[in-house]
């Protein structure tokens, strides 16, 4: 292999990501090049560990001895990924693992002694790869940290082992070296060329009417906007907010009473007889069905448009509290009755926090139904809110206002719903770190 | 009762708790009217501190076995005793669960929101029973014991099942259980790894004398941890035969390969196998 070949491979490792280029080239110096077929050992565990592996192209398979309380003993290596660092350890130069090629398989090797000299003779360099390997060893092997405690340092500075910050900021520069964010820049790209091409280049008959992309953001974005809606006017500020705060109230109390009318309904069968049958029949009633009576029964003009939010995002709520009760498994009611637990703690211990995935899954179907009848009731009813907006810009002929309310709503829409999921992933690390593991 | 256990009372370690006695149990499920019987005049004793491996085609009923000691079904008439204490019977037809009888569950049963440690303090925080400090310190010190140390802050999601399966034994142990009921729980485990979870659980036993009533259809698994296996017979179910492993404790995986096991293996591999084609051909659901 190339050195050249060979600093690319090893720019995209991990551990020595950062290293500057001339030390990168004194490394791939050492490097010699090896290929396997499947099925090849390249070392059993308790070798004498002298070479450090990156795997060029292929799999490894990695599965540490039993006794290291790893909590993942295997792994799967592939092309980028570093292997045997048991070899720069000080007094841990024997292999904790077994390792076999799945494929054919081509890696690089790099002797851990002649990589420590190299380090001693730029400290700063070897230091940061070695606390890499330190936070790759504890985080990514989930060893115990003593064992990145045997990772050698060069300067005079005591070694930490590096913040799980470093394997974000790691896997951040790897997301955006993958084609993930291009992929979707470039969809929102397709969509605005085509509004443009469509309404003022093509000029096509249905889109005649339409405003035009250069149109809609000179106004989002002017000073002094033809319709009196923009960035730089305090009106826009106040149509969001009135529309957030009505989402924010109606949410809470769809939250605060659906959750606990859902458990209760997923808990209690007597409870359920009584009040599921009436829930069946009001929750097809679609809300703007509803709109005449809420007029009717609250006063002004903003209670109305509150409740109509409220009921959507209340059905959705409580109907997935309560299937997330009863997907509970069993096991988990009666192990808990083992160990002692009262009915109560069971509830408290094992039904609520057993539902909270469909808690949180209720929880975002609500939030967008929420938008979806705040805006059918400010439409109808209500003085100002982003519903209102768009509907009185429709019939005072003000056609770009109407874009700029949209995507106003959507973007509100999205961070919204982006805060619910977000506070789901706070409330549930344990599930975070389970569909981690699976590769979601 | 085996040398095992005669010498354990020897050691003084006192007398050991946890006998069960199963008095002509009946179960019926009447599901729409149609009367299946599941259980059939089972009667069984087992004494304190013996590992009795119960051995049957799946869908026999063992586990409705498991469930009424438990307290999780009721019976139809017998009645089952612990220590000579009445868990279920005539006007108690099931018996309330409790930390004396703790059941390891097929698909396991920590519960995944908890880390491993507050599974394993579970049991006595919901007791009550002693502080919280003793009872993390004691949960600690446990699960150290059983070689767990460095997961204790992980989700049981984040461990390899057979070191779940790990966490849940010390989980019941933590109560001091009488007797500890397993239902299949190495039943979806690779063989390899069940090897090791066999050799880490009598470990385990040898450090805590308890009763084990323990369910399966591996009759490998059955002869290298029981004192006895009892044979079901497919449903509905009731002893067909018992069997004494006398291949003395402690036992490692060198038992596999001696001449007792193998002899063993034949004495029981006809008479299991008779009572599977029974169930394949009544068409048994798995369960």
């Amino acid at each position: 292999m190339e050195i050249d070949q060979t600093v690319a491979l090893l720019k995209r490792s991990m551990p020595f990501q950062t290293v500057p280029n001339d030390v990168l080239e004194a490394i791939a110096r050492l490097a010699r090049y090896e290929s396997y077929a499947r099925g090849d050992v390249i070392y059993h565990q308790g070798d004498f560990a002298d070479d450090v592996y990156i795997v060029s192209s292929g799999a490894v398979q990695h599965t540490l001895g039993i006794g290291f309380q790893a909590i993942h003993p295997e792994k799967i290596l592939h092309s980028g990924d570093v292997f045997g660092w048991a070899a720069v350890l000080e007094n841990q130069r024997s292999r904790l693992a077994k390792t076999v090629c799945l494929e054919r398989t081509e890696l690089i090797r790099i002797n851990g002694e002649e990589l420590i000299n190299l380090f001693k003779a730029s400290p700063e360099t070897g230091d940061i790869v070695m606390s890499r390997f330190a936070t790759m060893i504890n985080k990514e092997y989930t060893l115990p940290e003593e064992m990145a405690g045997h990772v050698p340092h060069f300067t005079q500075v005591p070694v930490t082992v590096a913040t799980g910050l470093t394997l974000t900021m790691f896997r951040l520069s790897q997301w955006l070296k993958s084609p993930k964010p291009y992929l979707m820049l470039t969809g929102f790209g397709i969509l605005l060329a085509t509004w443009y091409l469509a309404v003022e280049i093509w000029k096509l008959p249905r889109f005649a009417d339409m405003p035009g992309l250069t149109e809609v953001v000179k106004e989002w974005f002017s000073k002094d906007p033809i319709y009196g809606l923009s960035i730089y006017t305090p009106e826009y500020y106040q149509h969001i907010w009135v529309s957030v705060r009505r989402i924010l109230i109606a949410f809470f109390l769809a939250t605060a009473l659906g959750v606990p009318l859902g458990l209760f309904l997923g808990w209690s069968k007597t409870f359920r007889e009584y009040v599921f049958p009436v829930f069946e029949t009001l929750r097809p009633i679609p809300i703007l069905a509803w709109v005449p009576l809420a007029i009717l029964m609250f006063q002004g003009s903003e209670t109305p448009v509150i409740f109509l939010t409220f009921l959507a995002s209340f059905y959705a709520t409580a109907l997935n509290t309560m299937l997330g009760v009863e997907t509970i498994d069993e096991s988990y009611s009666r192990a808990a009755a083992c160990l002692g637990a009262s009915k109560w703690q069971t509830f408290k211990e094992v039904i609520v926090p057993g539902a909270m995935p469909f808690i949180f899954t209720g929880l975002q179907i609500s939030i967008g139904v929420a938008w979806f009848s705040l805006v059918a009731g400010e439409m109808v009813s209500g003085e100002f809110g982003l519903g209102y907006v768009i509907n009185t810009s429709y019939t005072m002929v003000r056609y770009p206002t109407i874009v700029i309310g949209m995507v106003t709503l959507g973007i509100v829409g999205y961070v919204s719903s982006a805060l619910v999921r977000m506070a789901g992933d706070y409330m549930m690390q344990w599930r975070v770190r389970e569909l981690a593991l699976g590769g979601r | 009762m085996s040398a095992v256990l005669q010498q354990a009372e020897k050691a003084g370690k006192g007398m050991l708790k946890g006998a069960i006695r199963i008095e002509d149990v009946v179960k019926i499920y009447d599901p729409d009217g149609a009367a299946v019987m599941a259980v059939d005049h089972c009667s069984l004793d087992i004494p304190a501190g013996e590992i009795c491996m119960i051995v049957g085609p799946s869908g026999c009923g063992k586990t409705t076995l498991l469930n009424a000691i438990a307290g999780f079904h009721s019976i139809t008439s017998g009645k089952i005793f612990l220590d000579d204490e009445l868990l279920c019977g005539p006007g108690k037809p099931m018996a309330q669960p409790g930390s004396d009888r703790i059941v390891v569950f097929q698909n396991g049963a920590l519960f995944p929101w908890k880390s491993n440690l507050d599974n394993v303090a579970f049991g006595l925080m919901m007791q009550g029973k002693l502080g919280k400090k003793e009872i993390y310190d004691k949960a600690r010190s446990m699960m150290a014991d059983a070689g767990l140390s460095g997961t204790e802050h992980n989700f049981p999601g984040e461990v390899s099942s057979g070191l779940r399966r790990r966490v849940e034994i010390v989980r019941a142990l933590m109560n001091e259980p009488k007797v500890l009921l397993f239902d299949e729980p190495y039943r979806a485990l690779d063989s390899l790894t069940k090897s090791v979870m066999h050799e880490a659980l009598l470990e385990i036993y040898y450090k805590n004398k308890v009763t084990i009533f323990f369910i399966t259809h591996d009759l490998e698994e059955a002869i290298f941890l029981g004192h006895r296996l009892v044979i079901m017979t497919s449903r509905p179910c009731k002893p067909k035969k018992i069997i004494d492993v006398d291949i003395p404790h402690p036992r490692d995986y060198s038992v596999l390969t001696s001449t007792r096991y193998r002899q063993l293996m034949d004495e029981t591999v006809e008479l299991v196998h008779e009572e599977a084609k029974k169930a394949f051909s009544a068409g048994e659901k798995e369960g």
